[in-house]
């Protein structure tokens, strides 16, 4: 190891000495830290276009693990070693963005011939605005709608055409796909202690006709015993306390449960399914009739101190035409632009439901402390479900922690 | 001149200044990387740190403000008691577990050094996998443990294993133990080994049963290396936090959250490093007592 | 008869304890719906290489595998011969400051990695050291070499000092004596704590990532988890990349295993 060292020693030596007289020709690479970690993933097809098209200002790319992404940008604000461009999840760039630590786009942008704000989904570009500035652009969105085992409707006498569209239509149906003889759940969703279990309910809430500011309303309360009956009239297995959104779509996979609420990334797997399988939005609650859905998804973001500011824009524009953007579908996400579509879609009914319910897929946030009122949520939604609590008690608690923090900084449009 | 030289060479190799020498290098060592993290993390314990001003080190100061938060937030008593739970649970059931084992591939019979290699398999796995593994052998519906149970006989119910606040901290608790207990076994293994022949034979001719010899004779012998391993397993069963991670999140409603998990909840979900390094303080603090016992018992420690 | 006995007893124990290994590979085995089926199957319907193949067609498995084991191979070699003194000295002399040496090796252990690599990431720039694998051996070395002098100590500690003694009074120094005498007596203790040092660095991930962005330096660990996604996580392919990971190491040790076992038999202190 020790030669291994010397001898990267003395190659950085010897590249110091030709410095300079490589400078003038020698690329200038814009640094950038993504969550592309599968080879299969069409980030990493777009940063090849890049590096093809783009020889004299290549990428250089490092793998960052999601789980690791928050970590590893902290530690690089820390210790000011950043690079030029990030994938940041959604719903933490109000956190990074109020602390100074993600660079202003606000100018460039506006500049911009490539980004057009209004030809993006509005849930999607809420969420890199903080403050009436610019601090990211979306890179791709994802939402949530409702799988369903259309096989397993006609066995049990429901009609596969005509998927639950009412909070009520959803519990008979969660009802009558039940078969507790052979452990099969009707309803399937998330509702796990991380991020996760907030992105899967909040849309509930909402379509309940409530927001995070009246969380002690009846509509709340109503969207959260929703989700508790399900699991106390064992409708729903308990185990949506802990196991993640794929999980969860695992199980219905195996023919585990009826119905399970995830995103277009499982569609990738779905080739191989052995039953009829269809994709519905997400219900409504009747007499609201509020259509509501989840935004996830990652953004680009230019950490403060990166040292390529103006290229690392140009990879954002690079990323953001058409031909790249409309590669997300390919690894199961979406373009956050609504005005692109792709031409001839795997799966075009499954990739038509998805664009709809990214009309009504509303941001977390955005808010710098995003986190702690995800918490809080969390921690409702848990207490409830395990019978802890009632739903009515959770969501007080949890307005107790929420309603100071709106009260201080509030979210705006809500 | 040489042979002056030479007896100056070998009385320096005899001489006392030897001891902190060769102590020296090692500690030196992790005083030289460890050592500021850790400084690092406690100034932050006693700092208002934001993502604003984590690249400075002069953030503002608010002395304990950290830690009272920590100890009034009413998870606190929870995490305590959960981390005390799984810490004792783990310590004890890994070690006499790695014991037992020990024990029992130590008789002298056909395939008994084979099968307690393959044991050591458990502790090969990265711990992304063990969580993911025992995350299905656990799951309520379709895992195979309750499958087992079920058709044994034994429970007529699915059990709820990790979904179940009041028995998710017990499932997490296996996993761990399955994955501890082959270190155990294999340094107590080793320390059998290494324990002399000739008092057990002696031991043996004067009439001593095979318990009075193991309570008179190898638990005695074996002390350095039970303390150390009762000591280092405490440490690492602190610090535990992959599996948890990846089985519960320490959920549901906290029920496994234990001190290392929610000291990067803090620090890398929630941004409140102060809290965060608070929580690892703490941390050091009961591992500092640890040590102390650990020290006090290898000055008693019988030198052979 | 009654070893026999004791063998079908070792195998059940064996058995039972590897299944959740077996899992691992069995997972690796299955087609994708199959891996949560209910009632769960326990031996693959159709067993299929799909996921094998995946892994080293599409993921650079031997690259990844390579820089695993020179990783945790200098991580190893580095934490003994630095433990050693360490250890030795602590194992003999008995005083405050090696009480403290004591505690502190105790203590560095505590913080979890995630806490610590911030400011050692400060520490190797200023080496020059960031993005090279000498930091992340360094780095890991901090992390197995208090399991590495906490326990060769207690090794140490078992080798009766009347040896050291004897060889003194023949005229070796206090160096040489343990040179001579109280390191071949702890071959044992060596190969396995060398063993589970290697086997820590092996499974280190957090070093590794924060400190290399170049894919091509990436221990196995990293690779893994790249199949934990956002919101989506490809167990399938990640179990055959893991058995892929530990099955040489298995065997390794299996054969390792019954090296120890000659030394014990051989009377390992006589």
């Amino acid at each position: 190891m020790r030669r291994e060292f010397l001898k990267q020693s003395v190659a950085l030596g010897a590249l110091a000495m030709l410095g300079g007289a490589r400078s003038a020709a020698a690329a200038d690479p814009v640094t950038m830290w993504h969550i592309f970690g599968a080879e299969t993933e069409p980030g990493l097809k777009n940063i090849t276009r890049w590096n093809e098209t783009h020889p004299d200002q290549p990428i250089d790319q490092k793998f960052v693990p999601f789980g690791q992404l928050s970590q590893q940008l902290i530690k690089g604000i820390a210790t000011g070693d950043v690079p030029d461009l990030i994938t940041i999840d959604n719903p933490v760039v109000a956190s990074f963005a109020t602390q100074g630590a993600l660079e202003d786009l606000t100018d460039l942008v506006k500049a911009s011939s490539f980004i057009k704000p209004d030809e993006y989904y509005p849930g999607s570009w809420a969420t890199t605005l903080w403050d009436g500035k610019q601090y990211a652009v979306p890179g791709e969105a994802n939402t949530l709608a409702l799988y369903y085992n259309a096989d397993m409707f006609k066995a049990r006498g429901l009609d596969p055409e005509a998927p639950p569209r009412t909070w009520e239509a959803l519990r008979k149906a969660a009802e009558i796909l039940t078969d507790k003889d052979k452990n099969v759940f009707g309803m399937a969703f998330c509702a796990i202690q991380s991020e996760e279990g907030t992105f899967q309910f909040l849309p509930f809430l909402q379509q309940s006709g409530a927001t995070l500011k009246t969380l002690t309303s009846p509509d709340a309360v109503a969207a959260l015993q929703l989700w508790t009956d399900f699991v106390a009239k064992g409708q729903a297995s308990r185990d949506v306390l802990v196991k993640r959104q794929f999980e969860m779509t695992s199980s219905w996979l195996a023919g585990a449960s009826g119905m399970v609420v995830s995103g277009p990334w499982e569609l990738q797997r779905m080739k191989e399914v052995k039953f009829n399988w269809r994709v519905a939005p997400l219900p409504h609650r009747e007499g609201k009739g509020i259509e509501a859905s989840a935004l996830g998804g990652y953004v680009w973001g230019v950490p403060k101190g990166a040292r390529n500011k103006a290229a690392a824009f140009k990879v954002i524009e690079f990323m953001s035409e058409p031909a790249q953007m409309l590669q997300a579908w390919s690894g199961g996400r979406l373009a956050p632009v609504k005005t692109m579509q792709v031409e001839h879609p795997a799966m075009p009914e499954a990739y038509a439901t998805f664009r709809k319910q990214m009309e009504v897929a509303r941001p977390r946030g955005p808010h710098p402390r995003w986190p702690d009122i995800s918490a809080a949520m969390q921690t409702a939604i848990q207490e409830a479900l395990t019978g802890k609590s009632t739903p009515e008690a959770a969501l007080q608690k949890a307005s107790r922690v929420i309603t100071p923090i709106l009260d201080r900084t509030p979210i705006v449009g809500l | 001149m040489k042979g002056h030289q030479r007896l100056r060479w070998e009385r320096a190799l005899d001489s006392e200044a030897i001891w902190p020498l060769m102590a020296g290098f090692g500690a030196l060592y992790l005083a030289f990387f460890v050592g500021y993290p850790v400084i690092y993390n406690l100034i932050m314990s006693v700092q208002q740190v934001t993502l604003g001003n984590i690249s400075t080190v002069f953030r503002p100061f608010v002395g304990l403000d950290n830690y009272r938060k920590l100890v009034d937030d009413p998870l606190f008593a929870t995490v305590f008691q959960n981390t005390l739970i799984f810490v004792t649970g783990n310590v004890a059931l890994q070690f006499l577990g790695g014991l037992a084992l020990a024990l029992f591939f130590q008789a002298a019979f056909p395939g008994a050094a084979f099968f307690r290699g393959m044991i050591l398999a458990g502790w090969i796995l990265p711990p992304l996998v063990i969580g993911a593994v025992w995350k299905w052998l656990l799951a309520s519906d379709n895992g195979v443990i309750n499958y087992a149970l079920r058709g044994l006989g034994i429970v007529s119910g699915p059990i709820y294993w990790l979904s179940d606040p009041a028995t998710s901290l017990i499932g997490v608790t296996f996993a761990n133990v399955w994955f501890g207990v082959p270190f155990n076994m294999i340094l107590l293994a080793a320390g059998l080994a290494g324990l002399p022949q000739d008092m057990y034979e002696a031991a043996a001719l004067d009439g001593a049963g095979p318990v009075r010899r193991f309570f008179a004779l190898t638990l005695p012998m074996l002390q350095p290396t039970i303390y150390a391993l009762l000591a280092l397993t405490t440490i690492y069963t602190m610090r535990a936090f992959d599996l948890i991670w990846t089985m519960t999140h320490g959920g549901p409603v906290d029920s496994s959250n234990i001190f290392p998990v929610w000291s990067y909840h803090l620090s890398f979900e929630l941004f409140d490093f102060g809290g965060g390094a608070a929580v690892s303080t703490m941390m050091l603090v009961v591992v500092f007592i640890v040590a102390l016992i650990y020290v006090r018992s290898v000055r008693t420690e019988r030198v052979s | 008869m009654r070893r026999w006995l004791l063998t079908a007893i070792g195998a059940v124990i064996a058995g039972f304890y590897l299944f959740p290994v077996y899992w691992m590979y069995a997972s690796a085995l299955k087609v994708s719906d199959e891996l949560n089926a209910n009632p769960p199957t326990l031996i693959p319907h159709a067993p299929t290489l799909a996921a094998f193949r995946w892994i080293f067609e599409r993921e650079n498995i031997a690259q990844f595998m390579a820089n695993s084991l020179v990783l945790s191979g200098s991580v190893t070699i580095l934490t003994l011969v630095l433990a050693t003194g360490a250890a030795y000295s602590l194992a003999r002399k008995k005083s405050v400051w090696m009480d403290v040496v004591l505690i502190g090796v105790m203590l560095s252990q505590v913080l979890p990695p995630p806490l610590l690599v911030t400011p050692m990431f400060v520490i190797f720039r200023q080496l020059g050291l960031i993005n090279t694998q000498l930091a992340v051996i360094l780095a890991t070395t901090t992390k197995t070499l208090p399991f590495a002098i906490v326990m060769l100590r207690t090794t140490f500690a078992q080798v009766p000092v009347d040896l050291e003694d004897a060889a003194r009074v023949d005229g070796s120094s206090r160096t040489m004596a343990f040179l001579r005498i109280t390191l071949p007596l702890a071959r044992i203790g060596y190969i396995v704590i060398g063993a589970l040092v290697f086997l820590l660095a092996y499974g280190e991930f957090v070093y590794p990532v924060s400190l290399l962005s170049k894919k091509a330096l990436q221990p196995a660990t990293v690779g893994l988890y790249g199949f934990v996604g956002a919101d989506y996580s490809d167990w399938g392919n990640a179990m055959a990349f893991a058995s892929v990971f530990v099955t040489p190491v298995i065997i390794v040790f299996m054969l390792l295993q019954r090296r120890i076992v000659s030394g014990l038999t051989a009377g390992a202190l006589k």
